[in-house]
């Protein structure tokens, strides 16, 4: 094997250091955007009417179903077909917080189906109104699994950013692919880039385990 | 030649600070039925658990048969036994537990014949007639082929004792087995737990809260307290008259109660 | 319930089919079908390779001495730690480095098997952790060999606890197999972008290329249950 430091510096990590920026703000937007979408769509699905629920639910099982790519080529093809341009990073950080909306969803229900039934009946009973349970009886205790539930979501929304290479975003796989393809060398790039997830993915692993026992700690007692 | 069946020697079992058995001295004699009694956490199953060798101890010595168990002879010298030494002592023992843990993915009949195939090398055929005999014994014969979720607590009980006399054991270690039975099957276990002392084939140590039983079938009741052994003797002296004052207040609770 | 939803997609996939042989959605379908044999093909490679080291390094994590557990416990953080694309073209593009030139499905297989497995392990890690504490001091008691007690015992249970958890990854998997197009494999996926490519007509091609992953996913879960039915069996039934 023929690893050069000279090319790694010199070339390799000044581009992959304005990438890094791309990947970063793809998977925060993403987040973001999974975040509320995530808790639109649950409220869709819990909604008493079964004309909402129903179809509510079918859509998050097609998003679920279909593979992440798929839905940025769609996205890609469809949105110029029906007069709205976008920048491919905007049209894939669309599809991304879509996709993990859908995923983001199931975590809200089931941290909220967590909460026993009593609670609600006591808050019944205690006449509170629909906003006071939710902000200070419902939500404190369906946070802890909560939490770290979108912690994981917020590592794997980074890890499926490079998928937004096939779209041609100028984020770390596709600024190392291009290395690759201008200099006719691929091994420091790509081992680079793979560096930089697993990395970057440790160390999210350990700020959510702090977060989870935080959260734990401070609501629970 | 005269050693005794079973014998711990200081034996000390401790979960960090807290010590569950401390300096045990016990010895139980060859065909000898003793029963442990005691208040829960007085380290009566711990007893059971380490001469199984489920749980490590943290000092003093086993001794099964008169060889060490949990050490062994070398040059001379007592070192820590090696995993084959340990098997070879351990297969004089046999143990049945509180929870029956019959395997569930096996038939009443595989699981009386997966050991002494695999273990101890029998031919399937030759297996299968002993556990027959035996399962027939423990009077299951019909229900060799029934799977241990379609049997009663009692019937799955009697299966593992099969089980366990299925490898030939010289001791019988038996860990509360009625403590999780319905009451109306405790008596079917009881019954074979009885044929199996009064056969004299055996040295059983039970671990109970029965306390008719024990006082019935065992030849020795021994009461354990806080990790020690306060008090043993024959059963009628033991229960007729308790000389330690946390046996008699133990027996009152335990008779009031039951 | 879920029978419902396979009969379903199944019939509505055969309608699509009807309807696409007797309209211009016929022009694009033969192409996408042969995406389809391409998606299957990397799948099934795949899958064996990822259930095959889901099983190893999750029972050398939770059984192995200290070395093997150390090698288990790398494989495992390393693989799910990195991307899915990164690890394919690193396969495709530094291998050759190493001396090892990989076909494109030989590729596409391994970076597939090695990433999912890495998570399959956990599943049967954990597993292998829910079988109860009881069985294996029965294994003592009988005076089993741990390799006996593995095999015979503790995994035959293990795997029916298995079962949900590896064929939720296998839909995933198949689902990440979208990515082949990446080392040059025409799948489902990248037949559908030629194809809108050609005729510019996304709403329908992609309808069909979501159907058809759909499909392959409800296959999966069928076949899971079925194989859960059959693992546990004895389990929980009363007579």
């Amino acid at each position: 094997m023929d690893w050069r430091w000279d090319f790694t510096f010199d070339v390799v990590l000044p581009k992959m250091w304005e990438a890094a920026g791309v990947t970063v703000w793809a998977t925060l937007a993403s987040f973001a955007l999974a975040l509320v979408g995530g808790l639109i769509l649950m409220l869709l699905k819990t909604h008493r009417s079964k004309w909402v629920s129903r179809p509510a639910t079918e859509v998050i099982e097609v998003i679920r179903a279909t593979p992440l790519l798929v839905q940025i080529f769609f996205l890609f093809f469809l949105l110029p077909e029906i007069g709205i341009t976008l920048p491919p990073l905007t049209t894939g950080i669309l599809a991304i917080g879509l996709y993990n909306s859908a995923l983001c969803a199931e975590v809200y229900r089931a941290g909220f189906q967590a909460v026993p039934k009593g609670q609600w009946e006591a808050c019944i009973a205690l006449n509170m109104s629909t906003y006071r349970t939710f902000k200070d009886v419902i939500i404190p205790q369906s946070l802890p699994p909560i939490v770290p539930a979108l912690g994981n979501y917020l590592v794997a929304i980074f890890k499926e950013t490079p998928l937004l290479s096939f779209v041609a975003v100028a984020e770390i796989m596709q600024v190392s692919k291009l290395i690759g393809a201008e200099y006719y060398r691929f091994t420091e790039a790509i081992t680079i880039a793979g560096l930089f997830f697993l990395v970057m993915s440790l160390i999210a692993a350990f700020l959510i385990r702090i977060v989870e026992n935080y959260v734990k700690r401070s609501i629970l007692h | 030649m005269t050693h005794p069946m079973i014998q711990f020697d200081k034996v000390l079992k401790a979960y960090g600070a807290l010590k569950v058995l401390e300096d045990l001295d016990f010895s139980v004699d060859k065909g000898e039925v003793v029963s442990i009694i005691g208040p829960s956490g007085s380290g009566k199953t711990t007893v059971l658990r380490v001469l199984m060798t489920l749980e490590p101890i943290q000092g003093g010595t086993m001794y099964v048969d008169g060889e060490p168990l949990n050490r062994m002879n070398v040059d001379g010298q007592l070192v820590d036994a090696s995993k084959a030494h340990i098997s070879r002592i351990r297969s004089k023992l046999g143990m049945v537990f509180q929870n029956f843990n019959l395997f569930p993915h096996m038939t009443a009949l595989q699981n009386c014949i997966e050991s002494p195939i695999y273990t101890q090398g029998k031919s399937k055929a030759e297996a299968t007639d002993e556990a027959m005999r035996l399962l027939d014994m423990v009077g299951l014969a019909d229900k060799a082929g029934h799977y241990p979720s379609q049997l009663s607590g009692g019937q799955q009980q009697r299966v593992a004792i099969a089980r366990t006399l299925a490898m030939h054991p010289e001791v019988l270690l038996f860990d509360e087995p009625t403590s999780a039975l319905d009451p109306e099957m405790v008596g079917e276990v009881l019954q074979v737990i009885r044929d199996l002392a009064n056969s004299g084939n055996y040295t059983i140590l039970l671990v109970t809260h029965q306390m008719g039983f024990a006082r019935e079938v065992s030849d020795r009741v021994c009461f354990f307290d806080g990790g020690k052994m306060v008090e043993q003797g024959r059963p009628d002296d033991l229960f007729g008259n308790p000389q330690n004052q946390r046996l008699q207040q133990f027996l009152s609770k335990v008779l009031e109660a039951g | 319930m879920n029978r419902i939803a396979i009969v379903s997609a199944l019939i509505a996939f055969l309608v699509g089919l009807t309807a696409a042989t007797f309209s211009e959605l016929r022009i694009f379908l033969p192409a996408i079908l042969k995406g389809a044999v391409v998606t299957v093909q990397v799948s099934v490679l795949s899958i064996i390779l990822f259930l095959f080291l889901s099983l190893i390094a999750g029972i050398s994590r939770s059984r192995g001495n200290t070395a093997i557990r150390w090698i288990a416990t790398i494989y495992i953080e390393v693989f799910r730690g990195t991307s899915l694309l990164v690890i394919l073209f690193w396969m495709f593009f530094v291998m050759p480095e190493f001396g090892l030139t990989l076909s494109p499905l030989a590729a596409a297989v391994l970076a597939f098997g090695l990433n999912y497995g890495a998570y399959g392990a956990e599943v049967v890690r954990g597993a292998i952790g829910a079988v109860d504490k009881g069985q294996t001091e029965a294994t003592i008691a009988l005076n089993m060999s741990p390799y006996r007690r593995m095999t015979r015992i503790i995994l035959p249970q293990a795997i029916a606890i298995t079962i949900p958890g590896l064929s939720n990854l296998t839909i995933e998997l198949i689902k990440g197999t979208a990515l082949v197009s990446a080392v040059t494999l025409v799948d489902i996926t990248y037949a559908a972008v030629q194809q809108n490519q050609l005729h510019y007509r996304t709403v329908e091609i992609f309808l069909i290329t979501v159907m058809l992953y759909y499909c392959l996913a409800q296959f999966v879960r069928f076949g899971g249950e079925a194989l859960e039915e059959y693992f546990t069996r004895h389990l929980n039934k009363r007579v």
